[in-house]
């Protein structure tokens, strides 16, 4: 799966560790997340989404089978 | 539900690790000279204390974390009950045809809990390197780098086999002791000497 969490992140001027402490995860998974190395579950997807002000759909994309 | 933060797990989990390394050294060889039999099972019994309190510690850090690090804990604790599992079965089958002593399969119960530790260990940094994460899965990782803390272990177990050999234990047991720690030590060295050369690149 692609995101664009990076890309939303620096828009914000967030580090990893700052978006981490907003979705209460650890920052290693907001890492594994933006390389594309770990597909976050639905709940967590939404949290991002909703911190975003976004639709999932716009964040998160499939990526090739 | 907030995280823990692995500095503070750590801490305690090392205390109550000390704590049993206190008691099978000092209360546990009580059960065979006490007389009477309630002392003899507590004080059989006692290390058990400090070992549900490092598995409550254990318990907890894992229901606080988050969805990735449960993800590597549990493919950690699915491998680890594998490898128990076949530990103990190779156990019961060579038991079975009489190849082992009642000694010998009480030994083997005793390292059950250090096989499932150490191949949870190894399984959860295998899964969590997947992923491109550090085994904490914490930032603060790096406070004790895992070289830091083999060494430190080794320590420990070399403090015990000195114990043992004052107090002059059976070679085989002594034997163990000293081969751990002697194990430790160089996995210790090794990894350092690869963190020192990691860390002296990354400054060039």
């Amino acid at each position: 799966m692609n995101n664009r969490l990076r890309e939303l992140r620096g828009k914000h001027n967030w580090s990893q560790g700052d978006l981490a402490e907003k979705l209460d995860v650890s920052r290693q998974t907001i890492n594994a997340i933006e390389t594309g190395k770990y597909d976050p579950s639905l709940p967590l997807a939404f949290r991002i989404a909703r911190l975003f002000r976004q639709n999932i759909e716009s964040i998160f994309e499939p990526g090739k089978d | 539900m907030t995280r823990i933060k692995y500095k503070s797990f750590q801490r305690n989990f090392l205390l109550a690790m000390l704590a049993y390394l206190v008691v099978v050294l000092l209360v546990w060889p009580l059960a065979r000279t006490v007389p009477s039999l309630p002392l003899k099972v507590l004080c059989a019994l006692a290390p058990i204390v400090p070992l549900a309190v490092a598995m409550g510690l254990m318990a907890r850090r894992i229901l606080h974390s988050d969805e990735l690090e449960q993800r590597t804990h549990l493919v950690g604790l699915g491998v680890a009950s594998g490898v128990v599992a076949l530990f103990s079965t190779v156990g019961g089958f060579l038991a079975s045809a009489k190849l082992l002593s009642l000694d010998a399969c009480a030994n083997l119960l005793l390292w059950l809990f250090p096989v499932l530790m150490v191949s949870y260990g190894v399984a959860r940094l295998w899964v969590a390197r997947r992923y491109g994460i550090a085994a904490g899965c914490d930032d603060e990782d790096e406070t004790f780098p895992t070289y830091q803390r083999l060494l430190g272990a080794a320590g420990l177990l070399g403090i015990c086999t000195a114990w043992g050999y004052y107090k002059s234990i059976d070679s085989f047991h002594l034997g163990l002791l000293s081969g751990t720690c002697a194990g430790l030590a160089v996995s210790g060295a090794l990894l350092g000497l690869l963190h020192w050369r990691r860390r002296r690149g990354s400054h060039e």
